[in-house]
């Protein structure tokens, strides 16, 4: 993967640089707005992560200017804390995430990965998920595994299908929460981990092999 | 429900300051006029009777002058013509002793003097004026009362009229100056209203008058200036809080991370990430806080019934695996005009703290209004406490060994309160027990009504 990282604080950037190299992946730091701009329309990458609050233009801006040159390269966008209910501002601006500083490198290395496997817009998608011995039929909406029928109530299936969309990638539970159920809040109990327990119970009956493991401080992963 | 609506207005009309006030002056200028007119008419008739008795006093001395003159025969042609002719004016002439010696009166008494009013049957009633003349001659001039009567029983209805014509007058004036009153003191109603449901760039209109409420609408209009601004500070403080904190924090955190990536079995480093982490979470809590009571976030209609049964229904596996019953009972299509974000957190809160430090079963309903309420059957908190445990990191004491922020019904309350509403902490049960948390949302959804708009 090719990623862009916009950030104006060098400490910060080197931060992102090194942790995504240390994973494998090529990191092209701009610190200002206007080089972040000029990379992402010159060059070609899988993932923009930018900070919001930047010397003009700023996050926002960077992200507008870039669709409306019809580049849909999938962004990120670094804001400050607390700031999380805004994302929609954010959202509506053509930005694909939004992350609050501070965060866990973890916390963001997942989100690259979820938004650089992410379908592109106008392709219609498969009718059928298959991960491994998992298979779930969109169309009929039917869930097997190895052939077998597994019940799954509502909210698990959403659960299951957005596993099943990003496999093999590190799901952190705010991610969960924000695209399973929509929440733009972290509850302090533990809501996605019963419900990651439930689904993996119904999955993998009392002694099936590992399907959705865990990832300790970070998240789950539906090995591919 | 249209008869109580229709009740409700009917009440709301009779306590209405344009009502009243129409009212009084009505009545007063009734009174007034009643007393005003009676007067006059009272006066408009004694004048009346004055006035023919002057006219029977110039008659009688004339005829007097005539008798002094010429004698007894002037009164007795006189009263033959008078009689013959049927005048107006009847003069009569008797013995002392009341027999008539020329002239006719009906029901004229014996030698009298001075004034007297007749009422003879079958007659018209007659104000009579008496002499007694040397000679035993006793002379009376009379004239009909039926026309000072008549004018004086026109005359009567006259108070009635008037008291009627000013009192229905002043009824209706009343009504339509105080209903204008009270349409600009609803205008100034309707704004703070909303003021107070946060939206802070509400002005009162001027009429340009100038008028005293020109003048209230000036000092009001700047007192909510005032107000905007000492919010917009306070939310620009927070903001750069948020802003300036973040970078120094950021590079915190990563370089804690940093070192326990190199020295990947350190406790000392996890425990400090996690202690930081604790940290970023209060102090984020508390900026949403700030953030809820400075009335910042996003305003959008919102289905609250649907909001709330998603994020009940994330819950209840939760409490299912903790052995607690979890009950679930939403009224359909309840909407409000709010942040989908900070009532999903509120809600989110309310429930944690049910699991947390509640006990048996969780209830989460809404009901119309909307009115939100989360109920366990755990110990609840003491009346005492209740209002103490809405403000910032207020814990009860049972509660110390339990994580948390103690910051969790701080943003309940401030959330319901960007949204107009408010927060009640009482038992979950009459005669106490357990701790139902009621958040009163009706001021939010009237909050998306417009207001009338009236110049003021």
């Amino acid at each position: 993967m090719r990623i862009l990282v916009i950030e104006d604080d060098p400490a910060t950037a080197d931060y992102i640089a090194r942790g995504l190299a240390q994973e494998g992946q090529t990191a092209e730091v701009a610190r200002t707005g206007k080089d972040g701009l000029f990379l992402a329309l010159s060059e070609s990458f899988d993932v923009i992560v930018t900070d919001r609050m930047l010397p003009a233009p700023d996050g926002l801006a960077i992200v507008r200017a870039l669709r409306a040159s019809s580049v849909m390269t999938p962004v990120l966008v670094l804001t400050a804390l607390g700031d999380v209910e805004r994302r929609v501002e954010g959202l509506d601006a053509g930005a694909d995430d939004y992350l609050a500083k501070p965060f866990a490198f973890s916390e963001l290395y997942a989100r690259v990965r979820a938004l650089s496997r992410r379908p592109a817009a106008t392709s219609t998608g498969p009718t059928e998920l298959m991960v491994g011995v998992l298979r779930m039929d969109l169309l009929r909406r039917v869930v097997t595994r190895s052939g077998n029928v597994v019940d799954l109530l509502p909210t698990e299936w959403r659960l299951l299908e957005y596993m099943l969309r990003h496999p093999g990638q590190v799901l952190t539970r705010t991610m969960l929460l924000e695209r399973v159920w929509d929440f733009a809040f972290d509850p302090t109990t533990n809501v996605v981990d019963v419900h990651v327990s439930r689904l993996r119970r119904k999955l993998e009956g009392p002694n099936g092999p590992a399907l959705i493991r865990t990832v300790r401080g970070a998240g789950y992963i539906l090995d591919a | 429900m249209p008869d109580a609506r229709r009740f409700d207005g009917l009440r709301r009309l009779v306590r209405s300051f344009a009502l009243r006030t129409s009212l009084g002056i009505a009545a007063a200028a009734l009174l007034l006029s009643l007393v005003g007119a009676g007067w006059g008419w009272l006066r408009a008739e004694a004048a009346l009777r004055q006035e023919l008795d002057l006219v029977l006093a110039g008659e009688a001395e004339g005829l007097i002058r005539d008798y002094e003159a010429i004698g007894p025969q002037a009164l007795l042609d006189a009263a033959r013509v008078s009689a013959r002719r049927d005048a107006l004016l009847l003069v009569l002439v008797q013995t002392a002793d009341g027999q008539t010696l020329a002239g006719r009166m009906a029901g004229a008494p014996a030698a009298l003097q001075g004034y007297a009013t007749l009422r003879a049957p079958g007659e018209p009633p007659l104000r009579a004026l008496g002499a007694l003349l040397p000679g035993g001659i006793n002379l009376l001039v009379a004239a009909s009362l039926s026309a000072v009567e008549d004018a004086a029983r026109a005359l009567a209805w006259t108070p009635l009229i008037a008291a009627i014509g000013s009192g229905s007058v002043a009824l209706l004036l009343g009504f339509v100056g105080a209903r204008g009153l009270e349409r600009r003191l609803a205008s100034v109603s309707d704004v703070a209203g909303l003021v107070t449901a946060g939206d802070l760039s509400r002005r009162l209109p001027q009429s340009g008058r100038g008028d005293e409420f020109d003048r209230l609408v000036v000092t009001v209009n700047a007192m909510l200036i005032k107000l905007e601004m000492l919010v917009a500070a306070q939310r620009q403080v927070t903001d750069d809080i948020a802003h300036d904190l973040r970078g120094p924090l950021q590079r915190l955190r990563q370089g804690l991370e940093e070192a326990l990536a190199d020295r990947r079995d350190d406790p000392a480093l996890a425990l400090g990430i996690a202690e930081l982490d604790a940290v970023l979470e209060t102090f984020a809590a508390l900026l949403r806080i700030a953030r809820a009571e400075a009335g910042a976030g996003t305003r959008q209609a919102i289905d609250l019934s649907a909001l709330v049964t998603s994020v009940a229904e994330a819950y209840a596996p939760v409490a299912e695996e903790a052995g607690r019953p979890f009950l679930i009972d939403v009224l359909p299509g309840l909407t409000l005009n709010g942040d989908p974000a900070l009532l999903g957190r509120m809600l989110a809160n309310l429930l944690d703290n049910a699991l947390a430090h509640g006990a048996g079963a969780v209830r989460v309903s809404l009901a119309a209004g909307p009115v939100l309420v989360v109920a366990d059957e755990g110990p609840g908190v003491p009346v005492a406490e209740r209002d103490a445990v809405l403000e910032r990191f207020v814990r009860l004491d049972r509660s110390r060994g339990t994580p948390g922020t103690g910051l969790g019904l701080a943003l309940v309350k401030a959330a319901a309160q960007a949204h107009g509403g408010s927060v009640v902490l009482g038992p979950a049960r009459t005669g106490g027990g357990g701790l139902a948390v009621t958040v009163d949302l009706a001021a939010a959804k009237r909050a998306t009504v417009e207001p009338t708009q009236y110049a003021l």
